[in-house]
């Protein structure tokens, strides 16, 4: 071998890393522009004030009583409706995962109900149902009044329930089948195993869960904004400031106000997740239930109560948007599906053309951050992988807010793409970066790492890998991110509301807005519209991977 | 030399996993790395493959330093324990990926995949995807897989330890003997001694990253330098100088502490036999049957001696008292440890 020879090897070794250099490096880029700025914006932008940079804004906010009042419902409303959702998530979850009880394929399907629509379609239902006009109180004529802190605390468990289902579920989902034939061996009652090894078993899960809701509720816009009432919280109180009275500054104030509790739970979370070490092993004995007539009958009766008022939030909606003037005329009609309002059918299909966006940038982007993390050393990683969680810790709010902030400025160059179609997508991209980095980062860590190694000492490069031999094997998973944030895209209310136009108004504002104008109708036609978009979507996903022949790739997240 | 290794050294997070190591391997050689799990023996065939990046030392193949070279540059061909095929890529997909990475025409490619594959006995499995295939063939394409590329050597990371018994005892062969027939430069890792011993032209022992012995097997067994070598490599009896010297023959210098004979060495001696040298006497505290041998754990005054019989043994039975002698020949000085 010869010398030149040799320098040519250098050079491609440098090219390998070249590759994984730029890979990571944009990654990390964009997500300094598309989080970072807009964090920074709303900081700066709070403590200016008009005698230069203080503290002045937080001042005036924690002056005002109605302000600090603000602070007060929504840690209230968030604790409780946090409290109450595990319980009821984690009852359900249990019934279905460790009974023998029929339907539980159906009560899965109704418990995820609430993913697919906007959050705000838990507020309208409520509405119909519980209302001033609602079912309940012209059927009964009773004077219930559901605006306040009771329309938030249901609408919020509802919109909140199938995201701690799904973890809790999972935590139930495995366990080993030894320990319980220990316990009872050992003569422990059912309550007792229970106590001694279920609940230890699934704590991880419950916390997990506990921070994941109340991140969510928190954070929430849709419900509170739809049913509040006068019961103001952080989310909708940003809104108000900021498009009701374009007061940017106490925007700002609230935002970051609101990014605290968001953060603190996020890195909780992750911090759980961290130190959850699996609990079963390659010897377990998998779970399975035995049958036991009684008891399977009282969780049966349980979940459909549960079940029933998931549907019944959801189907009054639908059938409310397909009749004539609720509640003073039931008489069946399509005319609500005219869209004769507004812009008419416009923004669904602008949503359907976001969502889509959202989800070719996010494949990518998303991927190749999760590449980039698989790929270089611990030390190096560190930086990236931050980025890329950090946005779970920002409300959506917030982080709308930040892009106007940080890109409302024909001097930056991301202005080229303000007011567009493209900024919706990519602050939809970033809003779920976390999550979705977290799914690409489990997908790439179950191949194991002697592909890639195999495909080294036979000569390839690292992109030959990357193409040949990576993303066949994960491309149904990638898929599965992408229907993710279409999902995620199409029902998202709270980052978008600060970035749409007349010319990009989407779906789910649309729906917010006819609610606004009083137009209940319409606007449960619409949120019908996203729903059945959303769910025809995931059909068609799940019918490419099954002729595909892929069959562990869960579309719900 | 072919390939030379130079106190080469890999840490992991202060944990020494290979600790200054010199070795040279001729070229068409077979050598085992054997040694406990954790004793750095797969990190040591790693960084040979370039899959693991070196602290110190250095690695050369004909004299030429392969220090900063990725593993897709150095043409070692790498067979893992899990075979490792690309799941989506057919049996002769997989065989002529390294070909294909190698930019060869296509019809060279297709020729040599058959080629491998009729080595392999797979000739007409190149169609089939890898979960089609049962372990023992999966492992025979990996091995058609790493050797298409005509590479310099061989690295197997114990190839055989997913396999079943049966199927593991007829690859041992089907590889040996392709490795004589195409002559290739090979190292395998095994935690396994009779497959090193039945494969290997020489076994280097590793304990904690460092060499305990180098040699064919014969060395290895008849003259273990060390206690540790001794013991991982068959099963050993060891006698302190202090305790046994009444038993011992008048060997070796003052400085050696501790001897060692194997269990098969130590002869029974019957109760009107007389022998020239001592005879030790002990009661039977253990005897287990193990069809072809019997191995008994004699307590005698000055310790526990382990002894092997061929076939059946009257008369042995727990609590008797037996005789037995320590030949001189067999009994050999034993280091504690290397250091």
């Amino acid at each position: 071998m010869n010398l030149s020879q040799g320098g040519a090897w250098r050079a491609a070794a440098d090219g390998d890393r070249l590759l994984l250099a730029a890979v990571a490096g944009g990654a990390v880029l964009l997500l300094v522009v598309f989080v970072i700025l807009p964090l920074w914006g709303i900081l700066s932008y709070s403590l200016i004030t008009p005698g230069g940079l203080g503290l002045g804004n937080y001042a005036r906010y924690f002056g005002d009583p109605r302000f600090v009042s603000i602070i007060g419902n929504t840690f209230e409303v968030s604790l409780s409706v946090t409290a109450a959702t595990i319980v009821l998530a984690y009852g359900f979850a249990y019934a279905l995962e460790r009974t023998r009880m029929p339907l539980r394929p159906l009560l899965r399907v109704v418990a995820l109900l609430p993913i697919f629509a906007p959050s705000l379609v838990q507020a309208l239902g409520l509405q119909f149902l519980l209302g001033r006009n609602g079912l309940v109180n012209r059927t009964f004529g009773t004077e219930l009044d559901i605006y306040g802190f009771w329309g938030i605390f249901v609408a919020d468990l509802l919109y909140a329930f199938p995201h701690a289902f799904l973890i809790l579920s999972t935590a139930l989902a495995v366990g080993d089948q030894r320990l319980y034939e220990s316990a009872e061996a050992l003569g422990a009652s059912a309550w007792r195993s229970f106590r001694t090894v279920t609940l230890p078993a699934t704590r991880y899960g419950i916390a997990s869960a506990t921070f994941v809701v109340f991140t969510i509720v928190i954070t929430d816009f849709g419900n509170p904004v739809v049913i509040g009432g006068n019961y103001s919280v952080l989310a909708v109180e940003i809104y108000n400031q900021v498009s009701g009275q374009a007061n940017f500054s106490m925007g700002a104030v609230i935002g970051v106000l609101l990014l605290f509790p968001a953060a603190l739970a996020v890195v909780a979370e992750r911090w759980i997740a961290r130190h959850q070490h699996a609990a079963v092993g390659a010897q377990s004995v998998p779970l399975r239930a035995r049958p036991n007539r009684r008891r399977d009958l009282l969780w049966l009766c349980y979940c459909l109560l549960v079940g029933a008022a998931i549907l019944a939030v959801v189907a009054v909606v639908v059938y409310a948007s397909f009749v004539r003037l609720w509640p003073y005329n039931l008489s069946l009609s399509l005319r609500h599906y005219a869209f004769d309002v507004q812009n008419g059918i416009a923004p669904l299909w602008t949503s359907i053309q976001v969502a889509f966006v959202t989800a070719g940038i996010a494949v990518v982007v998303v991927t190749l951050a999760a590449y980039a993390n698989h790929q270089l050393s611990e030390a190096v990683k560190r930086p990236l992988y931050f980025l890329s969680i950090l946005p779970a810790a920002v409300p959506g709010m917030v982080l709308g807010l930040g892009y106007i902030l940080a890109f409302n400025d024909p001097a930056h160059p991301v202005y080229a793409i303000y007011d567009t179609m493209l900024i919706i997508a990519v602050c939809n991209v970033y809003h779920y970066h976390a999550q979705g980095f977290l799914l690409a980062t489990t997908n790439m860590k179950q191949i194991s790492r002697t592909f890639e190694e195999a495909s080294a000492t036979l000569g390839a490069t690292r992109l030959g890998t990357l193409l040949r031999v990576t993303l066949p094997m994960i491309w149904p998973s990638v898929l599965a991110i992408g229907a993710f944030f279409f999902m995620r895209a199409m029902v998202t209310l709270s980052a978008v509301i600060f970035l749409i136009t007349p010319s990009t108004q989407l779906a789910a504002v649309s729906v917010l807005y006819l609610d606004d104008r009083g137009a209940l109708n319409q606007a449960a036609a619409f949120a019908v519209c996203i729903m059945a978009t959303v769910i025809g979507f995931l059909l068609a996903t799940q019918a490419v991977l099954r002729l595909a022949g892929v069959r562990q790739v869960s579309l719900i997240r | 030399m072919f390939l030379e290794l130079r106190g080469v050294t890999k840490r992991f997070a202060g944990l020494t996993a290979v600790d200054g190591l010199d070795l040279d391997i001729e070229a068409g050689e077979f050598i085992c790395f054997l040694g406990p799990s954790g004793c750095g023996k797969t990190t040591l065939l790693r960084l040979i493959a370039g899959l693991e990046s070196l602290d110190e030392g250095t690695i050369r193949l004909r004299g030429r330093d392969l220090g900063q070279l990725p593993a897709r540059r150095r043409n070692f061909g790498v067979v893992f324990q899990s075979y490792s095929l690309f799941p989506s890529m057919t049996v002769g997909r997989n065989v002529g990926y390294g070909l294909v990475c190698r930019k060869w025409p296509r019809p060279r490619i297709e020729a040599r995949v058959a080629e491998m594959l009729a080595l392999v006995g797979l000739g007409d499995q190149a169609g089939k995807y890898p979960h089609e295939l049962s372990g023992g063939m999966q492992q025979r394409v990996a091995l058609a897989r790493a050797l298409a590329p005509e590479p310099e050597v061989l690295l197997l990371d114990e190839p055989l330890s997913a396999l079943d018994a049966k199927v593991r005892e007829s690859l041992r062969g089907e590889i040996r003997d392709l490795q004589k027939r195409l002559g290739i430069t090979t190292v395998m890792v095994t935690h396994d001694q009779d497959e090193a011993m039945e494969m290997a032209d020489r076994i280097l022992v590793m304990n904690r990253g460092r060499i305990e012995q180098v040699g064919a097997a014969q060395d290895l067994y008849w003259r273990p330098e060390t206690r540790f070598v001794g013991e991982f490599i068959g099963r050993l009896n060891l006698l302190e100088r202090g305790r046994w010297q009444a038993l011992l023959p008048a060997l070796g210098e003052a400085s050696h502490t501790l001897f060692a004979i194997r269990p098969e060495h130590v002869r029974l001696v019957g109760d009107d036999e007389s022998v020239a040298g001592p005879v030790g006497e002990g009661q039977v505290r253990k005897v287990a049957f193990l069809g072809n041998m019997t191995r008994l754990l004699v307590e005698a005054e000055a310790g526990l001696v382990e002894i092997e019989v061929h076939g059946p043994l009257e008369g042995a039975g727990v609590g008797e008292r037996l005789r037995f002698v320590l030949p001189g020949e067999h009994v050999s000085p034993i280091a504690a440890d290397r250091r």
